[in-house]
This record gives C-alpha cells, sequence and structure tokens, in this order.
C-alpha cells in the first residue's frame, strides 16, 4: 500500500471502491443457466416416451392422493360378507365387463359366478361396487391399491433425498479434499457397497420391527453408494478446473467453491442418476414387502398386496392384477424419465 | 499387476472379515433367544446355553465362530429342523438355487447379446426399437412380475410347465424360474452390448478396417465384437446383485427349496444362526464374483489396471 502511493500521488478513499462483482456473476450465472435449462425442456418435450411417462407418474400420484378419497372403503374396513367379490364398476357393467362376475375353475368344469346377485331368479344385484374387487378379508382393493402406491411415492421421495443429501455430499467431499479424507471415504464406501444390499437389509430387519421406518433406515444405509461415486469422479473431472482456482484466489471458502461453484456445473449428472435411483428404492420396498419383511398389515404397500394376492392368485386373479400394474408402470416410467432426462440434461453422456 | 492383485486380494478379506465381524454384532443385538420355549425353566436354559457356547465371552464366541465359518463348519439349525447342521441344510438347497441362477445368466447371456447385437448392427430399424423396448421392459419391471405372469399363463392355464417347483423333474421345473430371472439380465447384456457396439462401429479403426475391404460377418466377430465385448465384465455386478434378489422372490412364487426360501423362513422364525450363515454365503459368493471381475478386467484392459494402481482408487 504505501509502496503505491509514494510511487503515484494518489491516495484511495474506501469510498472509491464499489464492490460490483457479485451482482455481475449472478447476472451471468442465470443467464447460461436459463439457456441452459431451456434447451433441456426442449430436448425433454421431444421425447415422446419421457413425457409420456412424465403424465403417467403425475396421473398416478393424483390418484394416489384423491384415490382412497373419493372410495366409499378404508384401506383396513373388512366385510366378512364380502369377500373375493369380483370388480364391478357402475357404468362399464352395462357394457358386460367390470359387471361383478368370474369364471371359477374348479374340478366339475367352470361356473360363472357374481358375488352382487341378491335375487337369484331376477339376477337383481344389491347396490355395493369394488371398483377393484375385494380381497379375502373383504377389504376394498382400490383403497389398497393407492394406498400402496403413497408407500412406494414416499419411497421415492426418500430415495431422492437420500441421493442428494448423503450420497451428493459425500462424493463431493470425497472427491474436492482428496488425500487422506478420500481415501478413508472410499475404503469405507467400498466396504459397505461389497456387502449385499440384500444381506444388510434382511439383517436390519432382523433388530428393528419390519415397517416403513426400517426400511427408510435400510434404503439410508445402501441407496447412496452410487449416486456418490458418480459425484466424485465429476468432482475430479472439475476441480483442477480454471474457475475453480479463480474462486479460490478470490478467498471463496471450500464450502463454497463445492456447493456453488461446481455443483451447478455437474447438477444434471447427478439429476439423472437420482431419477435412476428412485425405481430401484420402490423394487426394494416391493420386493422386501413380497417376501414379508415390509410393511405389516393392516397397512399395505404395492408390494404387499401382490404377496397378499399371490397366495390366490390362480382362483382370483384380479386381485393381483390393479397392485401389479401399477407398479410396473410405475417403475417403467421412472426409468423412461430418468432415460429422457439424460437424454435432455446430458446429450454426451453415453447410454447405459 | 500383482500389486495390484495382491492389494485387490487383502481388500476381500478385509471386507469378509468386516462382514463376519458385522453379522456377528448384530446377532448380538438381536431381541429373543433362539430358546424361547416358556417351559424351560433357568437351569435348562443355562445349559442349553452352555451346550452350544453361548455362555462364553463374547470375543471367544466371535473367534471360534470365524475359525468354525472358514472350515466350512456353520454350526446348527436351532429352529427350522432342530439340531440339523446347516452345512447338511445347504447340501440339497445350494445346487438347486445355483443351477437355476446358472441356467438364468447362461441363458440371459446368449439372448441378450444376439438382441444387443441385431439392434446395434440394424441400428435405427424396427429391430432396434424391437430390441430396446425388450430391454427397458426388462430392465424396470421387476422378475417377480414375470415369475407371477408366466407362473399364471404357463404354470396355470396351459399347464405346459409344473406351477410348483418338483424335485422329480428339476429340468421342467427350472424352466419357468429361469426364465423368469433372466430377463434381467437379458435387457442389461442387451442394453450395453447395443450401446458398446455402436461406440465401436463409429470408431475410426473400423472405418480403417472397411476402407482395407473387411466386411460382413468378419468385420462384425473379428473387429467389433472382440472390442465391444470387454466391458461387459463390468455389467456382472450388477447382474449378480439382481438374480440374489430375484432368486428369493422366484423361489417363494415356485415355492422351489433353494437358499432363498431357506433365508426367508429363517428370518421369520428367528433362526438366527441360518440367518448369519446365508448372509455370510450371499456375501462371500458377492465379494468373490467382483474379485474375480476387478481381476479378469485388469487383465483384459491394461488401461484399467493402470488407472486403478493410482493413489486415489
Amino acid at each position: 500500500m504505501t509502496d503505491i502511493q509514494n510511487n503515484a500521488d494518489i491516495s484511495f478513499l474506501p469510498g472509491d471502491f464499489e464492490l460490483k462483482g457479485a451482482e455481475n456473476t449472478k447476472l451471468d450465472m442465470n443467464f447460461a443457466s436459463q439457456r441452459f435449462w431451456k434447451e433441456a425442456a426442449m430436448r425433454f418435450r421431444k421425447n415422446k416416451g419421457a413425457v409420456f411417462s412424465l403424465i403417467t407418474i403425475l396421473l398416478v400420484i393424483l390418484l394416489a392422493i384423491f384415490g382412497p378419497m373419493i372410495s366409499p372403503y378404508t384401506y383396513q374396513q373388512q366385510n366378512i360378507k364380502q369377500t373375493n367379490w369380483a370388480p364391478r364398476v357402475q357404468g362399464l357393467e352395462n357394457l358386460g365387463i367390470f359387471d361383478g362376475s368370474e369364471s371359477l375353475k374348479t374340478s366339475t368344469g367352470t361356473k360363472l359366478k357374481n358375488a352382487y346377485v341378491v335375487d337369484k331368479e331376477t339376477g337383481a344385484k344389491n347396490d355395493t361396487y369394488y371398483w377393484f374387487g375385494s380381497d379375502a378379508l373383504g377389504r376394498d382393493i382400490w383403497t389398497r391399491t393407492w394406498t400402496g402406491t403413497r408407500v412406494s411415492l414416499y419411497i421415492a421421495v426418500v430415495a431422492v433425498l437420500i441421493d442428494m443429501l448423503i450420497g451428493m455430499s459425500y462424493g463431493l467431499i470425497s472427491g474436492y479434499f482428496g488425500g487422506r479424507v478420500d481415501s478413508v471415504l472410499q475404503r469405507f464406501a467400498e466396504i459397505i457397497n461389497s456387502i449385499p444390499t440384500l444381506v444388510i437389509v434382511t439383517l436390519l430387519m432382523l433388530i428393528m420391527k419390519p415397517g416403513l421406518m426400517t426400511i427408510t433406515i435400510a434404503l439410508m444405509l445402501t441407496g447412496w453408494i452410487g449416486m456418490s461415486r458418480i459425484a466424485r469422479a465429476q468432482m475430479l473431472k472439475l476441480k483442477e478446473q480454471e474457475f475453480v482456482l479463480a474462486s479460490h484466489t478470490l478467498g471463496a471458502s471450500n464450502f463454497r467453491v463445492i456447493f456453488s461453484e461446481i455443483l451447478p456445473n455437474i447438477i444434471g449428472q447427478l439429476i439423472t442418476n437420482t431419477m435412476f435411483s428412485i425405481p430401484n428404492a420402490i423394487f426394494t420396498e416391493a420386493f422386501l414387502s413380497f417376501v414379508g419383511l415390509g410393511i405389516p398389515e393392516p397397512m399395505c404397500s404395492l408390494g404387499s398386496l401382490i404377496s397378499y394376492a399371490f397366495k390366490s392368485f390362480t382362483t382370483h386373479p384380479f386381485q393381483i392384477v390393479p397392485p401389479v400394474i401399477v407398479l410396473a408402470l410405475l417403475m417403467l416410467c421412472f426409468n423412461m424419465l430418468a432415460d429422457g432426462l439424460r437424454d435432455a440434461l446430458d446429450p454426451k453422456m453415453k447410454e447405459m | 499387476m500383482r500389486r495390484y492383485i495382491i492389494k485387490r486380494l487383502l481388500i476381500s478379506i478385509g471386507t469378509i472379515f468386516v462382514v463376519i465381524l458385522l453379522l456377528f454384532i448384530l446377532l448380538q443385538l438381536m431381541p429373543g433367544s433362539p430358546f424361547n420355549d416358556e417351559k424351560l425353566n433357568v437351569d435348562q436354559r443355562a445349559a442349553l446355553y452352555e451346550k452350544y457356547g453361548l455362555d462364553q465371552p463374547l470375543i471367544i464366541q466371535f473367534f471360534k465362530y470365524v475359525g468354525n465359518m472358514l472350515r466350512g463348519d456353520f454350526g446348527v439349525s436351532y429352529t427350522i429342523s432342530k439340531n440339523t447342521p446347516i452345512t447338511q441344510l445347504l447340501q440339497t438347497r445350494l445346487p438347486i438355487s445355483l443351477s437355476i441362477g446358472g441356467e438364468a445368466v447362461l441363458l440371459g447371456a446368449v439372448i441378450g447379446l444376439i438382441l444387443g447385437i441385431v439392434a446395434a448392427i440394424w441400428h435405427g430399424t424396427v429391430w432396434d426399437t424391437i430390441a430396446t423396448i425388450v430391454s427397458v421392459i426388462g430392465v424396470s419391471v421387476p422378475s417377480y412380475v414375470f415369475a407371477l405372469a408366466l407362473a399364471y399363463v404357463f404354470g396355470y392355464q396351459l399347464n405346459w410347465f409344473p406351477l410348483l417347483y418338483d424335485m422329480k423333474i428339476p429340468l421342467q421345473s427350472s424352466v419357468l424360474p429361469s426364465i423368469a430371472l433372466c430377463m434381467f439380465t437379458i435387457a442389461s447384456i442387451a442394453r450395453f452390448t447395443r450401446s458398446e457396439m455402436l461406440e465401436v462401429l463409429g470408431s475410426d479403426y473400423i472405418l480403417l478396417a472397411e476402407s482395407k475391404g473387411v466386411y460382413g460377418p468378419k468385420l462384425i466377430v473379428r473387429h467389433v465384437l472382440r472390442n465391444a465385448l470387454i466391458p461387459i465384465v463390468t455389467v456382472l455386478a450388477p447382474l449378480i446383485v439382481g438374480l440374489m434378489t430375484g432368486s428369493l422372490v422366484v423361489e417363494k412364487i415356485f415355492s422351489i427349496p433353494g437358499i432363498g426360501s431357506l433365508l426367508v423362513t429363517a428370518i421369520q422364525s428367528n433362526d438366527y444362526n441360518v440367518v448369519i450363515v446365508l448372509s455370510f454365503i450371499y456375501s462371500a459368493m458377492y465379494i468373490g464374483i467382483m474379485l474375480v471381475v476387478d481381476i479378469l478386467y485388469g487383465v483384459i484392459d491394461p488401461r484399467i489396471r493402470l488407472s486403478k494402481e493410482g493413489p486415489h482408487d
């Protein structure tokens, strides 16, 4: 400071300086990222499969929210007199489908049965309607299917949170600091990763009560590894670049460099990867419930519904169809949506 | 190379040890004891504990356990079938599971490869679309949905194959489970082969080969496939995970007396000795296969070996 003052007879006062940098960079970043997102949205809209999947997922979400509300039954309400009734829907029944009749295969041959008929001579039916039929305990499958879908959607949210909070931070920090921190974190991840998820989850189920909380914890223990790897690899690629050096020189803290300088550059890949982990998580839950380690009765999830309906799926196949279709649709659509997002956000990334 | 193999081997051994330790700790945390019979009085219980060595300090129990595990002496089952050595339970069940898993891998690899190659060669045609649809469905739809559909159509309606596993006709019985299990394998191998082949097809050395006059099957087999198939080793790991979880479900659906269904029964009946052994076997298989995959990959592709020897990985 003194040198400068001596050489040129100028002295600077604090008022001569104006902090402008932050404002400018913000403007620039906004502009750049807006274009990026706009282009991505354009590419996404061109992908018919992805758009279709997005709409289907939104529909399923709406049905999961409102489905149980518009039905007169609750998911745990039993009616012992009305067990295993076939689906019957207002309107459609006049067309000859979904009129509550089902054909039963017995040793003496096939016979048509309609449980809704009150008066056998006139064929008059009562005014009960089970849109998807009722199960072996007389519970409404429509309500139970959508209640179960809520569980799967909750799992999807959990998966995203785990990926974004645990996996991303773990990978970014490990990659950014490198050296000993990286070694320790990577060894830890490697060990967790070389124990099959199946084993971790089953053991967890042993020491804790089966339920939504246990499944959440199981996902938390294992779900973040894939994401952390991708975040770390991306971080290793970027951390030597000039803009990182620049922000270091300007005195940015490590936290700032990681989360507001580097993260925006790789968020596309991270979002894509998160989307791919959703179907995995949904599958894990459905799988656990199917095997009998998941949600306990009378609560239900798609997996437990399938498991329950499986016991009588040769005699009453209608019971297993709704949860299977909803589950398959969810898995398929989340996968196709993730595919579409990958193509939109990162056209260079190769398909795997 | 030798350094890499030794390092990889040490990590695997370390992991197996961690797994056993983890299993042991979890066992100690578990509620209930193997002897839940209320008729037992304190003395009888103590006698039972002594007989099975459950009264010794934990650390001794642990090292005894590690020793027994490594010698293949897995102890006895407490509740599923009383006092039967677990080795005996495994003797009948493990081969069934392994053979169905093996069939699924073989079937899946062959069909997946064909699908992937067809899709890549006739890129952008109907074949490509069909292969893509098959692989998307195969990856996204859980194997038990396939299992249920197959069981209903071919097992129940058409009656071509037994609906439930029949020990007397193992070959026919294993057809439906293998098909249900292999869908995921088909899908991931097809996807992977397709994208790898497309990348190789677009490379400069293929252009060179073509301009030298190599074409047709010779080009595909000698130049494209050889290079495209190297990385296929990497899909093995997710496939094995898929097979493990898949086997539990598929074994339940077709009531196959394999280790998957044994694990489920063991968990439900709190037979923790069996659970621990099965978890150990699953982990050991997984770790072993990962080790082989990593070493194989290093042998096949020197680039991987070099980068893996770097300080950070």
